[in-house]
């Protein structure tokens, strides 16, 4: 695909006019490059944002040239965008939490001689820690929307819908590492039972083979029955971490539900550009009209008159208490 | 040769290299030429949280300097004075200038000038002029082009607008594509003379810097034909899925428009028709109504299967599989909504307006001979009544271009039924299209007619009866 750089010819031009205007011109600092499409300097206004915010890809390109040209309106950004970004500082921590989760999971259903208690409990802080932090982040979301600043309001909502597809991704995420989980725990814990138990009822068929039936059938029931004690044990715990996972993939559910009103669906009108920015349009002359409607109201409005009168009122007595005190 | 990722491909660049919050200010053609081929999620991927016109008052709106300003714009000098007035009050903390097209230097000059607060960090040309509709399919969106067809006495200026519009369009589609094309025109027409006179002095002497690409084997070809030489498939109503929803109803720019009519859902008012985002509008866009028709039966049978199953939640493992899979769910929903919507609405103004008769006639008129049926026809949909306006007025052109010189009485006969039976369409109408696209205007042999060979194969043909629906190919000539 061809492109064309014109900003060496622009600056050139600029500066040349700089020139003629002010003779006292400040040498700039360029470093273009006139490679298609290459990285022009980039003023990184450090104030604003972390240089380590990558919940959106950044190029490899990125250079942080800090230019000394007096920087004419350095704004700070307004409160909400604080908010926003402890929302996705919150979801870059549950990404890498989940990271280890997927760790732990992998560790806890490996085959091990140990009781494996360590690995249950290190698997549910971790998950408590994840459910913390995606409910902590949807309900900063919703605190964001709550808010109503006229100026940036499409920025934010903008900012919003984006924060609310992350999150639904990494909770769809979470949700799925989970159910996986469970699935080969419920797969291990009968696969184990039944194992067990078949090699059992072999192992017993085989050394009491040669003995009288009644016999065998004692030493299958005693030895049975310890090895059934140990395996309900088993059980009971298993169904116990399962009911926990359980509950957490509940809760998250519910999570799912609340994001999916905010986010877009794709494919649909509603992700047009041009029908947003249209909608823009549209609702700014709204508000214009119903601006003029309610200034037109309120002049008309009996109030207006009310304190004409009294203030015209307050005059009067004014004077006459000053003539008052003159003559007497 | 793809067009719709080559534009992505401008815009992912465009945005990819500027970090932190951005704001995305487009000019009302460039609007079109961005929604076709992004979405709004892909732009809010892209940390893109605003989307702005250039025509905004910037003047009175508050500074938002934490945001770096990206402008897409197409190089006119309205867009130029608007920039003007932009960056001498600048609202953003920097300004990244993007034109769709080749700039001139003095705007470049003018630029210059006015960027005293020096927010401009980058000026570059990325040639996306054009609006890639379908993988294939681009147009320029040009309202005013039947302007083309006056005489160039009439409004110079406005065919000059015109053919610059026209140049820049097919020059920004090669330059998008990195080729340079032979081209070739349409000998008898001025307008596609100088149409392909000014884009080949523009690619191989103007720029051709610019144009200077590596020679492939197989070399472009860029054919510049007037319409006005097949007046006739314009003309005819359409019976595949894209085209009659374009017939019927009208898309603009992937946007299809229901509001006007009664029965379509509240969240179906407006919807998007694009072979990338939907994947049975690709498969069935160029499929005939009736295939079309059992396609959308069979889709939303599957699809109420797929709702009736999940719709039992037999333990908790249901509920979370459904849960997690509501998205694609909710999207299927709205697609088969989507979809029923149209064709209901289509087949029940075929319906109304006895488009399958009309549509008879009309094949009849373009492919088949024999004047007094054809004369027959005509006259008895013209007298029917549920035929709407437009309809008549269309089989009464086509009757026109196809029986122009053999019976001049029988064809101001019609042309007084028309005026009588339709208050919006006068017959100035029909002779205004044979003045531009007569027998005289027209070179090739549109309804193989003209030579002995193909006289004589006509009569032998006519002989035995044709039943295939539609006929009707378009000619395209070497």
């Amino acid at each position: 695909m061809a492109t064309r750089n014109r900003t060496p010819l622009f600056r050139k031009y600029r500066d040349a006019l700089r020139h003629v205007r002010a003779p006292a011109g400040a040498p700039s600092a360029s470093s273009s490059s006139s490679s298609p499409g290459g990285g022009p300097a980039v003023v990184e206004m450090a104030s604003l944002l972390r240089p380590d915010r990558n919940y959106a890809p950044l190029s490899t390109d990125e250079r942080s040239l800090l230019c000394s040209r007096g920087a004419a309106t350095v704004g700070l950004p307004p409160a909400w965008v604080d908010v926003s970004e402890e929302i996705s500082a919150n979801m870059q921590r549950a990404k890498t939490k989940m990271a280890e989760l997927a760790k732990a999971h992998a560790k806890a259903l490996m085959p091990s001689f140990g009781d494996g208690r360590d690995d249950q409990r290190a698997i549910e802080i971790l998950t408590h820690e994840i459910t913390d932090l995606l409910k902590r982040s949807e309900k900063k979301l919703q605190k964001l929307s709550m808010k109503d600043s006229s100026e940036d309001s499409n920025v934010r909502k903008n900012v919003q819908r984006s924060l609310a597809t992350d999150l639904q991704t990494l909770s769809m995420e979470f949700r799925k590492k989970q159910s996986t989980y469970l699935k080969q725990l419920r797969q291990q814990k009968e696969g184990q039972d039944g194992v067990d138990l078949e090699m059992n009822m072999n192992g017993s068929k085989s050394t009491f083979e040669l003995e009288d039936d009644e016999f065998e059938d004692v030493g299958f029931t005693e030895v049975q029955m310890s090895k059934l004690k140990k395996s309900e044990a088993f059980t009971r715990e298993r169904e116990r971490e399962i009911e926990q996972v359980a509950q957490s993939v509940n809760e998250l559910a519910q999570i799912m539900k609340d994001l999916s009103v905010l986010v877009i669906d794709q494919g649909t009108i509603v992700d047009r550009i041009d029908y947003n920015v249209q909608n823009v349009a549209a609702s700014v002359e709204e508000g214009y009209k119903q601006l003029q409607k309610a200034e037109r109201t309120q002049k008309k409005g009996g109030m207006v008159m009310c304190a004409t009168v009294l203030v015209i009122l307050i005059f009067i007595l004014i004077i006459l208490l000053v003539l008052k005190k003159i003559l007497f | 040769m793809v067009l719709i990722p080559l534009i992505r491909d401008y815009i992912d660049r465009m945005l990819q290299d500027i970090s932190g919050m951005k704001v995305l200010i487009l000019d009302p053609q460039t609007v079109g030429m961005v929604s076709v081929v992004y979405s709004q999620s892909d732009l809010l991927r892209k940390e893109v949280f605003l989307v702005e016109t250039v025509d905004d008052a910037s003047s009175s709106r508050a500074s938002m300097a934490h945001l770096k300003a990206v402008y897409f714009l197409r190089p006119s000098s309205d867009n130029v004075q608007k920039l003007r007035r932009h960056l001498s009050a600048p609202r953003f903390a920097e300004c990244h200038l993007f034109f769709s097209n080749i700039l001139k230097i003095p705007q470049i000059q003018v630029l210059a000038d006015s960027d005293e607060q020096e927010v401009v960090q980058q000026i570059q040309e990325f040639y996306a002029d054009f609006c890639a509709i379908d993988p294939f399919h681009f147009t320029l969106n040009i309202h005013n082009n039947h302007i083309y067809m006056l005489p160039t006495v009439v409004d110079p200026p406005g065919m000059q607008s015109f053919c610059d519009r026209a140049v820049d369009g097919i020059a920004s589609v090669f330059l998008a594509l990195k080729r340079r094309p032979v081209i070739r025109y349409q000998r008898t027409s001025d307008v596609a003379k100088r149409i392909a006179q000014e884009t080949s002095r523009l690619m191989y002497e103007q720029e051709s810097g610019l144009f200077d690409f590596r020679r492939t084997e197989n070399s472009s070809l860029l054919l510049v034909i007037d319409r006005r030489d097949d007046p006739v498939t314009p003309l005819l109503n359409q019976w595949t899925y894209q085209a009659m929803v374009h017939e019927l109803i009208g898309i603009e720019n992937n946007k299809v428009d229901l509001k006007e009519f009664a029965n379509v859902p509240k969240d179906q008012q407006e919807v998007v028709l694009s072979a990338v985002q939907d994947d049975f509008f690709r498969v069935n866009m160029f499929e005939n109504f009736g295939d079309l028709g059992m396609n959308v039966k069979r889709m939303v049978d599957d699809f109420q299967h797929l709702s009736k199953s999940s719709q039992n939640f037999q333990s908790i493992d249901d509920m979370a599989k459904f849960v997690s899979n509501y998205p694609e769910y909710r999207k299927t929903h709205g697609n088969v909504t989507k979809h029923v919507a149209l064709v209901s609405e289509m087949s029940r103004m075929v319906e109304e307006r006895k488009l399958m008769q009309v549509s008879q006639t009309e094949q009849e008129l373009a492919c088949a001979s024999g004047q007094a049926a054809a004369f027959e026809a005509v006259t008895s949909l013209l007298n029917n009544e549920s035929v709407s306006d437009i309809d008549r007025l269309r089989l009464v052109m086509l009757y026109a271009l196809r029986y122009e010189k053999e019976s001049p009485v029988q064809l101001m006969q019609l042309f007084n039924k028309l005026a009588s039976r339709s208050a919006k369409y006068k017959s100035g109408l029909v002779q205004f299209l044979l003045k531009q696209a007569g027998v005289d205007k027209r070179t090739g042999d549109l309804y193989g007619n003209r030579d002995l060979l193909n006289i004589a194969r006509n009569m032998a043909r006519g002989l035995k009866v044709d039943t295939k629906v539609c006929p009707h190919s378009y000619v395209t000539f070497a």
